[in-house]
């Protein structure tokens, strides 16, 4: 996608408002207002999930207009994991490689381990799942958010699938 | 009663010079184990090491282990308020926090562990537990064995038998369960109940529920018997050859990085420093002797990874000035949510206040520590 290649020329510095204005040039002319990205163009989940990066563990991020990146899972990770009942977040200022585990999500199912999808340091974290960790199963790429964390390699960012690759790569695993 | 737990029938004790010996037979699908240590966080510990180690997507592992007592509390459980730490102490029953999910339980040499270790492609608890289940209805078919919707095996449909919890990691799983075949019952209604009053925490609750031992119903079940017959039941169902190994999980040699997963399981940071932000709110009731008189004061505190994040001491201004009372509250800031920490914490204070205050201070004193379990 044009986005994604003229995202990697960045470095972390920039703001990303680019990846935004890169990608207007898909949409028809008449959806260059402001309002056109509310999320009803085309189908509204695959307009959200069409910024998300995945990783093979399931976790999605977001690179945030302010660089940032939100850090939640996916629809098929929430829908294997059965009802969350507990989310074991991280302390805010955590620093994390890619990879590395940062918390766990208990459901009826199990305690599920969590992954960092890039190395950076944790600036946030989802304080509602606290007293309402069924969040991430009903809104898990919205209100379900997990964390927030710094980019610190945006190349790593190359390394994640997007939703297309993200969707083929399901629909192998599950044969 | 180590010795007996390893011997197995066809297994021959083999000493292994390496893990890889160990897992890597490739003609087996599967290997049970069985472990010699009855440390739970040695067992934990072994239990981590499979669980990153091993190579189980073509094959999978049962760890039968057992622990002194000991009592076990789920991930994301607040050890204050699932069991009586002060009691523990006492009888010197030590609190474990294991990774998987789920509730507390007690452990002592009555209570058989049963781990599954299986890529996450083949986790299936249910076909898990009817190892259990099938094994004990072949050995006594006249017990009312049933798992349940929430994978706990009742006996006579009432008394819960075993508990389920698991984990899902990188590329693998592991179900583990208990089974009670002569566990002590008092110590479980003794120790299995909150350290402290007034606790509110989003931490992971229990569900109580009346428990039987095997040797309760079935008396001439011997522990041999049971073993022999969950290892038969597995073999069968996961198509080994029905033997099962000893191992040590202290043995570094065999598994390398073990005793540091050891260390982590065993700290204060992990099994304390781990519990979900939590407060305690309650009522201290004052008193003083000479003359007979009574007080009552309200304890607010918030503890965060095992520490007072913040604290609250409310007592009327006729019975202590209120710079007394806030001065031991600002005194407990910072320290672990821990009686010893808390009385060495608050006796540089009573050391500097003498004269007709210090016996209401001093009881305050004893007062807040009690109430921090």
């Amino acid at each position: 996608m044009a986005a994604c290649g003229l995202f990697r020329s960045f470095s972390s510095n920039f703001s990303t408002v680019w990846p935004l204005l890169a990608r207007s040039p898909l949409l028809s002319p008449l959806r260059l207002t402001p309002t056109a990205y509310n999320g009803r163009t085309l189908a509204s989940s695959s307009r959200l999930s069409a910024a998300l990066k995945f990783t093979d563990k399931h976790e999605w991020i977001r690179v945030e207009d302010n660089g940032t990146g939100t850090v939640g899972i996916s629809n098929f990770a929430q829908e294997a994991l059965g009802d969350v009942v507990y989310c074991g977040l991280p302390e805010v200022g955590t620093q994390l490689a890619q990879q590395d585990e940062f918390g766990a999500l208990e459901s009826v199912k199990a305690a599920s381990e969590l992954y960092s999808p890039l190395t950076g340091e944790v600036v946030e974290v989802n304080t509602l799942l606290a007293d309402n960790p069924g969040l991430v199963n009903k809104s898990c790429y919205k209100d379900g958010w997990l964390m927030k964390m710094t980019i610190a390699k945006p190349a790593e960012l190359d390394s994640l699938m997007d939703e297309a690759a993200y969707e083929r790569y399901i629909h192998s695993i599950e044969d | 009663m180590l010795g007996t737990f390893c011997v197995l029938s066809a297994g021959v004790q083999r000493a292994w010079s390496s893990s890889s010996c160990l897992f890597m037979d490739p003609s087996s699908p599967g290997l049970v184990l069985q472990s010699q240590s009855t440390d739970v966080f040695q067992n934990l510990a072994l239990e981590d090491w499979i669980d990153a180690h091993v190579d189980l997507q073509q094959r999978s592992v049962l760890l039968l282990w057992r622990n002194r007592p000991t009592v076990v509390i789920g991930r994301h459980q607040n050890p204050w308020a699932e069991c009586n730490l002060p009691a523990m102490r006492s009888a010197q029953v030590p609190v474990a926090r294991r990774r998987s999910g789920g509730g507390t339980v007690y452990h002592d040499l009555g209570n058989l562990n049963l781990t599954f270790f299986a890529s996450k492609k083949a986790y299936d608890r249910r076909r898990n537990l009817k190892v259990v289940t099938d094994a004990l209805r072949r050995v006594r078919p006249q017990l009312d064995i049933q798992a349940t919707d929430r994978l706990d095996i009742l006996l006579n449909g009432h008394y819960k038998i075993s508990g389920t919890a698991s984990r899902l990691s990188r590329k693998s799983s592991y179900h583990h369960c208990t089974l009670l075949h002569s566990a002590d019952r008092s110590a479980i209604a003794v120790l299995l109940r909150p350290s402290c009053p007034g606790i509110r925490s989003n931490a992971t609750p229990s569900i109580p529920s009346p428990v039987a031992n095997l040797s309760d119903h079935a008396p001439s079940l011997q522990w041999e018997e049971l073993l022999e017959a969950v290892v038969q039941q597995y073999s069968s169902e996961f198509g080994l050859t029905s033997s099962s190994q000893c191992v040590d999980p202290a043995d570094e040699a065999l598994f390398p990085g073990v005793g540091s997963m050891e260390a982590e399981l065993r700290s204060w940071e992990w099994t304390f420093g781990k519990t979900p932000k939590f407060s305690v709110e309650t009522q201290l009731e004052l008193r003083d002797e000479r003359p007979a008189a009574r007080c009552s004061a309200q304890l607010q505190l918030e503890v965060k990874n095992g520490r007072v994040e913040s604290c609250r001491v409310e007592v009327p201004a006729t019975w202590l000035p209120e710079r007394l009372s806030a001065s031991l509250a600002q005194a407990l800031l910072g320290e672990r949510f821990c009686p010893h920490r808390a009385a060495a914490a608050l006796s540089a204070l009573l050391r500097c206040e003498s004269g007709p205050l210090h016996s209401r201070l001093h009881n305050l004193c004893d007062v807040l520590v009690a109430a921090m379990g």
